[in-house]
């Protein structure tokens, strides 16, 4: 079996600072100031301590985690929060690097990583459409050729030339969305994108996601829903704490699993 | 196929940044356009800040403090010395910025981080573009015309841009993980405008300080700028020149070394 993705010991770390690094210069300064004099000048053994002084803690946000997608697969990433799900997208789009660790990727990725990136809210919808298609990795002509495919799909028609900051933020989604829908990567990321926007607007979603799907491309998709992963999904895996707890194309086993750690 | 691990981000930078080329046209773009909505006067203000500074300058050293001009009309001495200095400071000032401002688009989006910047220069030169064109219609009115010395005019404007990125990308970096920058870069700026020959030649520093002077990079470079434009009547500092001229390219290549070497961790900080 041909994959799209394939994940090997992938690893995530991030270095959180307390103390001065974490702030101003002037913190900083004052940290080595301290550290200087505290040398020049021994003080008494009972001295309280340095609040400027830098400590460094590890945090793990994803360890060790291996997996594989096949191509063409629908698949739910489903965990809680501070599972690791976004930082594992951030890694996968390539918008943060891995600490260790491989991924393979077989495809060209599109991600919708929190929708509206790329939206300027002084521009009007019709120039944001540009911008983020822009952004997303689409050329003039292929946003030009799809512009009233989008607005069709994102309803807002009447508006298109209003300051996108004046739209609901049901209507933001709505067109946010649309554009990331038209794009034809062979690898789809959707971070959360049914978020905002009524049940109609959801059903809409779905249905365009099925069929970017059928067009052969492979979907990985993370939502905090689960009624939406149990329709949509084949395969799915679980996030906890960084590490991958389940890999599976059986979805009601790892919404099962998932659910049962809420408990 | 593609393979991302630990430190692969570096490879292939400069052939990845040509091919989001499509991306920098829409950021410049959208730069351009932002800016000025919801304005009444609209791309016009490029013109007002130049020309007002302009006149205030010319008010206090033409009129009051009554300073050398060299036989020029000040006014125009003074504008010859604004548009190399607002070309510096905007560059300069919106690069220091440019991870914060469009830090939304970062987090999300894996494209050389170099893009934000020369959007930025592309917007930068379009304004610079439109204050010469009034420069010119001032050298029209003054009947000031240039001689061949006016070939050596792209010259500067390389040398302004140059040392306004590579500084740029500089307090960028640092800009990323310390906010002093945000403060401190205006405040470089607001000094930087009496510290270099804006409203004034810098032929009125005594000779004895003239090398002292010139420590500043845009005291040469603006000296150059109006040298090209009315060669007969403003002397050129030469040690002055060959300094700007090693710094401005010292500056970029060290500006962009540094920017590289913490873009990786950008998103991650900011």
């Amino acid at each position: 079996m041909t994959f799209a993705i394939k994940v090997e010991h992938l690893s995530k770390c991030y270095v959180i600072q307390h103390g001065s690094s974490a702030g101003s210069l002037k913190e900083l300064v004052e940290h080595y100031r301290r550290k200087f004099f505290s040398k020049l000048i021994p003080r008494k053994q009972d001295s309280e301590p340095d609040p400027y002084e830098v400590t460094h803690e590890e945090f793990w946000a994803l360890k060790d985690v291996s997996f594989e997608i096949p191509k063409g697969a629908k698949l739910g990433v489903l965990g809680r929060n501070g599972a690791g799900k976004s930082t594992l997208l951030k890694l996968l789009s390539q918008t943060a690097e891995p600490t260790s660790g491989k991924i393979y990727i077989d495809g060209e990725i599109s991600s919708l990583l929190e929708m509206g990136t790329g939206f300027h809210p002084e521009l009007s919808g019709r120039e944001n459409v540009f911008l983020n298609g822009a952004v997303l990795g689409m050329g003039r002509t292929e946003i030009l050729r799809k512009f009233d495919e989008i607005v069709a799909f994102s309803e807002i028609e009447k508006f298109i030339d209003t300051p996108y900051k004046r739209y609901s933020s049901g209507m933001q989604a709505r067109l946010a969305f649309a554009v990331a829908a038209h794009l034809e990567p062979e690898i789809l990321i959707l971070d959360e994108v049914l978020a905002v926007g009524d049940v109609s607007f959801q059903k809409k979603c779905l249905k365009k996601m099925e069929e970017i799907s059928s067009g052969g491309a492979t979907i990985i998709f993370v939502n905090h829903g689960v009624d939406a992963i149990k329709q949509f999904c084949t395969h799915a895996i679980v996030l906890d704490h960084g590490q991958l707890m389940l890999d599976t194309d059986n979805v009601d086993e790892a919404i099962t699993m998932y659910l049962g750690d809420d408990a | 196929m593609r393979i991302i691990e630990a430190g692969a981000s570096h490879l292939n930078y400069w052939s990845i940044l040509w091919a989001k080329r499509s991306l920098l046209f829409y950021l410049t773009r959208k730069d351009l356009i932002v800016r000025y909505k919801q304005t009444v006067v609209g791309v016009t203000w490029v013109l007002i800040r130049p020309f007002l500074t302009m006149v205030v300058f010319t008010m206090i050293f033409g009129a009051i403090a009554n300073l050398d001009s060299n036989g020029l009309p000040y006014g125009f001495v003074v504008y010859a010395g604004i548009v190399p200095w607002f070309l510096f400071a905007n560059l300069f000032g919106e690069t220091s910025a440019c991870l914060i401002t469009n830090g939304g688009i970062m987090k999300k989006l894996n494209c050389p981080r170099l893009i934000f910047p020369i959007a930025i220069l592309s917007v930068g030169l379009v304004d610079f573009v439109m204050s010469f064109l009034l420069l010119v219609g001032m050298m029209f009115w003054y009947k000031i015309y240039p001689s061949w010395q006016i070939i050596f005019f792209p010259l500067f404007i390389l040398m302004t841009a140059a040392t306004a990125v590579g500084l740029g990308l500089i307090a960028a970096t640092l800009n990323a993980k310390y906010r002093d920058f945000q403060q401190l870069v205006p405040f470089i700026l607001q000094m930087g405008m009496y510290l270099s020959p804006v409203g004034y030649l810098n032929q009125l520093v005594s000779p004895k300080w003239e090398w002292v002077y010139a420590l500043n990079p845009l005291a040469g470079i603006i000296n150059g700028f109006r040298w090209t434009l009315v060669p007969a009547a403003i002397p050129i500092y030469v040690p002055g020149l060959i300094y700007s001229i090693i710094f401005s390219i010292v500056i970029l290549i060290i500006g962009i070394i540094v920017f590289r070497s913490a873009e990786a961790g950008f998103a991650d900080t900011i």
